[in-house]
């Protein structure tokens, strides 16, 4: 095995913090998210040969921590998360005072995504990447990025009873969606 | 290989010139609080354990080269 370069490791260092992110995000426990970070780390370094230098790291790092995720998720079973996903539906959400919206409240609604609609949202409105970019994250087509932000969105309107974001146009993205794509 | 059909141009075109650059929308509540509530995470403090892991990783690779 080839020695891993000191840049590597710099650049493995300096992604930790938007991984750590990702992981929240994703496992929506702080503790869970350290360990998924922890096996993220061991498996870029273990496959560092694999990374393309010049392409994004980033991506590659996010696309081996998503995949971890999901490989854990299917070995413990689907129980916890939604039992989970249960006891925050039953949180109340008050609608948003003079049209401030309480972080706490936005995270509870997070919380309420399908994972598949969450990471979507997460990849493309926080963690700055293209669709393109999420689509090869994902392992999924644009058009199906596209059409899971944009339910995403939708739903979190629901649950925070946002209504009139007209700046945009609510609908512009998803009828975008399903006019080129019907996946 | 699809081709666009001349509906999906103008819905593509109107996406990108209303967007800026946003998909959810530039000045949209939603947007606004998925940045804040992510920025707070990425800006957490970072436990030391990740840099120990990587020295350690570091240390047990063989015939380490200097670059």
């Amino acid at each position: 095995m080839a020695a891993v370069s000191q840049n590597f490791k710099t650049e493995l260092l300096g992604a930790i913090p938007s991984l750590r992110a990702f992981a929240v995000s994703l496992t929506q426990n702080a503790d869970r998210a350290d360990d998924l970070v922890q096996e993220t780390l061991v498996k870029a370094w273990d496959k560092h040969e694999s990374f393309q230098p010049g392409t994004n790291l980033k991506a590659w790092l996010f696309t081996i921590l998503r995949n971890e995720f999901y490989s854990q998720m299917r070995k413990r079973g689907r129980e916890v998360q939604d039992s989970d996903g249960i006891m925050t539906a039953r949180l109340a959400v008050h609608p948003a005072q003079h049209g401030q919206l309480d972080l706490k409240d936005f995270r509870g609604a997070l919380e309420q995504l399908p994972e598949d609609q969450r990471e979507a949202i997460i990849l493309i409105g926080a963690s700055g990447f293209s669709y393109e970019e999420a689509a090869e994250i994902c392992g999924c087509a644009v058009g199906t990025i596209k059409s899971r932000v944009s339910r995403a969105r939708a739903r979190l309107q629901e649950i925070l009873k946002i209504s009139g974001e007209d700046e945009f146009g609510p609908d512009a993205i998803s009828a975008q969606v399903t006019g080129s794509n019907a996946a | 290989m699809k081709e666009m059909t001349k509906k999906q141009m103008a819905d593509a075109a109107g996406r990108h010139r209303n967007g800026d650059g946003n998909p959810l929308g530039a000045n949209s509540e939603i947007a606004r609080k998925l940045k804040q509530y992510y920025d707070e995470l990425v800006s957490d403090h970072v436990p030391d354990r990740f840099a120990q892991l990587l020295s350690q990783l570091e240390q047990t690779e063989p015939a380490q080269k200097k670059d």
